[in-house]
């Protein structure tokens, strides 16, 4: 399936190409200069490896292209190569990244900014390509930044974007881009790319500091600690991602006035909401069909707008729950599950439930699980939840907390 | 971006220590650390850095040289040391291999040869991480070492069996029973001859054993020296897993040797050279009977006459019946009929 | 009172399975009684490592709910039972997962009992054990350290012997009556152990310690840094490279600054620095590089570094240049070379006396062959388990045995 993109060509110094979500995060990566890169074959994020082996082969990007004998050891081999100062990417899918769960855990204590892509992918078993987003958010609760991207160009900003933010001092976290598998991954949109010395404006070189493993700087890292040290050491985790916050910050304005674009608001890309009664709210391309739909439902007179969570670590609660409160119902897509979790509901309806616990106004909040395994989320999808929470506008109430669209039943 | 450098992917060139009075006086491992008494795998990692010189990089994966050698604030290292994950050495070396190589290939650092030394246990390695282990060992553009301290048993865990615990030791998961007097009856997996044989573009497979310091250093400033990805197998008698007196740890590892159970021997680009007291062995020097290795540790306290006789045999297979006496266990065809015909 | 809290302070591995039956047995004798118990051992020993001082506790209680208290937690803040399985614990117990050195009796209530197993009296061990600002009872079961290692057990009934001495220490908790009854139930009793048992009840000796006595060092400790004090990435400073130990010559490590090894050893190397050859042997074969390389070539144990493990003793070639003497014999760490170096003649008498004395060269450090304990133990447990001086130092050193 093919996406448009809504950026229109100009007549700047970037030049235009006609490239996949993964092809662009390879633009972005020789643009960042990576130094070692590792890879391991899963689809759908595995078309980013492609794409940089052939930039590596064709002397566009030099680096340490190492294909590794499993995932467990791809994340391991960049976790080193970062801790010696080298700027490196990896990335996984699916049951690709649970087999690298034990190295996915130890990024965070280690302050390792590695970057990686999550093509989104559903777990087995039953062994599926399509999109779900239970993968990446294994690691929500860990110390990894995670972001979500629908387009192209957002994977080629987010790309030049999250190096900066990772690898800053304050932070120095790892961090996931997740891309919807099938969508994002696999389908070419025109895409904006800017020139190195732009680039090189907006991201410094990695410094790792006084954390550089080298024999000038003998340190020792990671040795064993209990319980007289590890709740401090959780405690320093705990601050990086609230410091990272104020980083990202940063950055988009950094990334606005170097390359002239990017969104105002990182955290989230706002669709209609100024005057939304109600307010859906998703993450990745789930975007693209709910904006055609909520079109149609405007033509209709239904006040309806859309929350499209960009970054979900860290958490924007606050600004959320400003634009949330205002509506007169909530409507949450989840394209991922949280079995036996409250109501039952998805993972994002149930942050979002968390976040306007304090607030002062809590509109009704529903929860839908769509899109699983790869289905296409359908206008059909759109137009029905929207009419489920009208339903609890009016009524002030959810009675049912969660549904499940465009399920066979 | 092109290569911006005059990096050459060269080792630094250790020349083998001329005798115990020539090894460096500098330590590079001090004190700190929380092993046991006559820990021999303490030594392994003394003496290995102390072969290796200050320009080292340690990568260590889970195991008691993480656990009990390395607590927080209490580091024995001298040169930068690193945690790895229990089945990561191979990643270990090969990512920090690669990160080197690439920042002084770009000239974003000062280009030198530094080594990478990455060690494991014998559980990280021989069991969890051996896949991570032969994958590295075939990236032959990356120099490091894998060395591997086999104290025989996850030995900081609680003394647990692992594939390279000898056939019928007591460890906490074997326990001889009443039902059962040996529980644990696999064979000790051939680790350095797996590694040589199976990797053929691995420079430097050897076996190392700390009783024998000098010869030890000097198969590691070897390994170094010729660079690409290498790997060193080091028998570490223990003295809290094996149970016996931390005195006497060398003994055992002596005793090791000549009993013929752990062959010491080096294989340099596709050749083999037995070193030390096997290649008396090899050249027909009588094998000490196993026994006298067994009997001195509490974990075979519970053996047989039954259990010291098949252990004898399968030793006794290694030099007799294997195509490379100790290295290699495969027999050719008309080798074995020619066998079978005479008995 | 309504409760009573023991530790079981031990050699890590050496005593493991040991300091369980002791721990275990309290909690069995006291339910005899109709008291309710729990026993565990401290998590932050674990894994345990050969001499390295690890603890076990056991609390006994009138009921469940006082129990409830002293559950879920690593150690005890006080205890009314120090058991003290290695008089060379008495210079102090840092163990595996403690930064800094705690003093034997610093759990201990006022009034309290260390209760230690030994052959010294109480004057000597009054020397080591730290001074402190409450008093206390020191009570000793007369025998040596009982050592062995996982997998073979050396049934010198200390288990029973110490559960003894505690029934005349603590009867309301511990009747000697249930104890006996106890250990005859228990997987590892024996009629012959209750009959050590009584014994070790009938001739426990016991005396008062007032504030005045003990050993007035102040011990090492560590200040915990704050979380943002800490170096970010789990990450802490290396140790710097040695110096020359003087005038250029020589080489003395630099050693980590927050643990020492001054108590992880029941014995120590005496060396003598006249018959040495200096082959270099001990200095490359020492797992915990505690060899200081002096500037006449020979080497000098630092006793920061040494953890006694005797493995140099074992690789010199010289007879009786290295000799493993038990910690009991010295009060205090400082170095030998520099006492030699000070006054040549007076070091030969120095360690004439020091490794001359059998008692105190015997080492009973666990397994060396099949047969070896009941071999020590034979002529001692015809007479009920009692007096024992175990400990023979194995065949290959026959010079060497009492």
């Amino acid at each position: 399936m093919a996406v448009a993109t809504t950026a229109a060509p100009t007549a700047s110094d970037e030049k235009e190409l006609l490239i996949s979500g993964s092809e662009a995060v390879a633009e972005g990566l020789a643009l960042a200069d990576i130094d070692v890169v590792t890879g391991y074959p899963i689809r759908p994020y595995d078309t980013v490896i492609q794409a940089i082996a052939k930039k590596i082969a064709n002397g566009q990007l030099v680096a340490e292209y190492i294909v590794a004998e499993g995932e467990h050891s791809q994340f391991e081999i960049v976790k080193h190569a970062s801790t010696v100062g080298a700027r490196v990417f990896c990335g996984s899918s699916g049951v690709g990244w649970a087999y690298a769960m034990e190295c996915l855990v130890v990024t965070p204590p280690l302050r390792v900014p590695m970057v990686c892509l999550v093509g989104n992918r559903a777990l087995d078993d039953p062994g599926a390509f399509g999109v779900e987003h239970n993968d990446a958010l294994f690691v929500r609760d860990l110390g990894w930044m995670l972001c979500w991207i629908d387009t192209s160009q957002e994977a080629i900003d987010t790309t030049l974007i999250a190096y900066r933010v990772a690898e800053d001092r304050r932070v120095f976290l790892p961090l996931a881009i997740s891309a919807d598998g099938a969508f994002l991954t696999h389908s070419q949109a025109l895409t904006l790319v800017p020139p190195k010395e732009k680039v090189d404006k907006f991201l410094p070189r990695y410094d790792r500091g006084d954390l550089l493993l080298h024999p000038d700087n003998p340190i020792t890292v990671a040795p064993q600690a209990n319980e007289d040290w590890v709740i401090e050491i959780r405690r320093q985790n705990d601050e990086a991602m609230k410091r990272a916050v104020a980083v990202i910050e940063e950055a988009y304005a950094d990334f606005r006035k170097v390359f002239g674009r990017g969104p105002e608001n990182p955290w989230f890309e706002e669709y209609m909401t100024d005057d939304a009664e109600i307010i859906l709210v998703g993450m990745g391309t789930i975007s693209l069909p709910m904006k055609v739909g909520i079109r149609t439902l405007r033509a209709q007179g239904k006040k309806v707008g859309l929350v499209r969570l960009r970054w979900f670590r860290p958490f924007p609660t606050e600004k959320l729950v400003k634009v949330l409160s205002r509506a007169k119902a909530i409507g949450v897509v989840d394209r991922d599950y949280s079995f036996g979790s409250p109501f039952h509901s998805g993972v994002v309806a149930n942050e979002i439930r968390a976040a306007l616990y304090n607030a002062e106004k809590r509109p009704p909040l529903l929860s839908f699980i769509c899109g699983l395994g790869g289905r296409e989320v359908t206008l059909e999808d759109v137009y029905k939840a929207t009419d489920l929470c009208y339903n609890a506008a009016n009524s002030g109430k959810s009675e049912a907390k969660t549904l499940w669209l465009g399920v066979r039943e | 971006m092109a290569d911006a450098t005059t990096f050459t992917n060269q080792t630094q060139i250790l020349e083998p220590f001329r005798g115990i009075k020539k090894v460096t006086i500098e330590e590079y491992f001090t004190s700190g650390h929380r092993t046991c008494q006559g820990c021999e795998s303490a030594l392994v990692m003394k003496l290995m850095v102390k072969a290796s010189g200050p320009r080292t990089i340690v990568l260590g994966s889970t195991g008691c040289m993480y656990v009990a050698n390395t607590t927080y604030y209490t580091t024995p290292w001298v040169v930068p040391w690193m945690h790895t994950q229990l089945g990561s050495s191979g990643s270990a070396a090969l990512g920090t291999a690669a990160g080197l190589k690439a920042l002084m290939k770009k000239g974003k650092m000062k280009s030198e040869p530094i080594n990478v030394i990455a060690f494991c246990g014998d559980g990280g390695g021989a069991d969890m991480g051996i896949g991570a282990i032969s994958a590295t060992l075939t990236h032959k553009e990356y120099n490091s070492l894998i060395l591997l301290y086999d104290n025989e048993s996850y030995a900081n865990t609680d003394i647990q069996l692992s594939g390279m615990t000898p056939y019928g030791a007591h460890t906490t998961f074997s326990p001889p029973g009443k039902a059962h007097r040996i529980i644990h009856k696999r064979w000790k997996k051939n680790m350095a001859g797996m590694m040589a044989a199976g990797h053929p573009e691995c420079r430097y497979v050897a076996t190392v054993c700390a009783s024998y310091a000098v010869e030890m250093m000097n198969k590691v400033r070897r390994a170094l020296t010729i660079g690409g990805p290498t790997f060193i197998h080091s028998l570490d008698p223990c003295p809290k897993g094996w149970d016996y007196d931390p005195m006497l740890s060398h003994e055992l590892g002596e005793l090791a040797i000549e009993t013929g159970i752990f062959p010491l021997y080096e294989v340099e680009d596709g050749q083999l050279r037995y070193y030390g007291k096997t290649k008396a062995i090899v050249e027909g020097r009588a094998r000490k009977p196993v026994r006298e290795y067994l009997l001195k540790q509490g974990r075979f306290a519970h053996f047989t006459e039954e259990d010291l006789s098949y252990f004898q045999s399968k030793v006794d297979e290694m030099w007799n019946k294997w195509e490379v006496p100790g290295v290699v266990p495969f027999r050719r065809v008309d080798a074995a009929r020619t066998a079978a015909t005479n008995t | 009172m309504a409760a009573l809290i023991c530790e079981v302070v031990y050699r890590g591995i050496f005593q493991k399975n040991l300091a369980a039956r002791i721990a275990r047995g309290i909690v069995l004798s006291a339910r005899k009684s109709g008291r309710w118990g729990i026993a565990f051992g401290r998590y932050g020993d674990s894994p345990q490592r050969n001499g390295i001082p690890a603890k076990d506790f056991a609390i006994v209680a009138d009921t469940k709910e006082e129990l409830e208290q002293n559950m879920a937690r690593y150690e005890p803040k006080h205890t009314d039972v120090t058991i003290v399985l290695d008089d060379t614990l008495s210079k102090g117990v840092e163990s595996w997962a403690w930064y800094g050195l705690q003093p034997i009796n610093r759990l201990t209530v006022p009034n309290g009992t260390v209760l230690m197993t030994s052959v010294q009296p109480f004057e000597s061990l009054l020397q080591d054990i730290h001074k402190r600002d409450t008093a206390y009872k020191l009570s000793l079961v007369r025998a040596k350290a009982s050592f062995s290692g996982l997998w073979v057990h050396k049934e010198d009934h200390t288990e029973a012997r110490i559960l003894g001495a505690l029934a005349k220490i603590a009867p309301s908790f511990l009747a000697l009556d249930g104890v006996s009854q106890a250990i005859r139930e228990i997987e590892w009793g024996s009629d012959l152990k209750v009959a050590s048992a009584r014994k070790a009840y009938d001739r426990l000796e016991t005396r008062q310690v007032k504030i005045t006595e003990g050993n007035a060092e102040i011990p090492y400790s560590f200040e915990m840094p704050k979380w943002w004090e800490m170096r970010e990435g789990v990450t802490i400073p290396a140790i710097p490279i040695g110096k020359p130990k003087e005038g250029g010559q020589g080489y003395v490590p630099e050693r980590n600054p927050y643990f020492k090894k001054f108590t992880t050893r029941t014995m120590r190397p005496v060396i003598d620095f006249d018959t040495c050859v200096k082959c270099n042997l001990c200095w490359i074969s020492c797992p915990d590089s505690c060899f200081d390389v002096m500037p006449d070539a020979t080497f000098d144990a630092n006793m920061e570094a040494c953890c006694g493990c005797g493995v140099c003793e074992a690789v010199c070639p010289v007879e009786s240049c290295i000799t493993m003497v038990n910690e009991a014999a010295f009060e205090d760490n400082a170095s030998q070379w520099e006492m030699w170096r000070k006054d040549k003649a007076a070091y030969k008498t120095w360690l004439t006396a020091k490794i001359g004395d059998k008692q105190t060269t015997v080492r009973s450090h666990g397994f060396r062959f099949r047969g070896q304990y009941e071999q020590e133990l034979t002529r001692d447990l015809d007479g009920g388990g009692v007096e024992i001086t175990a400990g023979i130092p194995g065949e290959n050193a026959a010079h060497k045995t009492v």
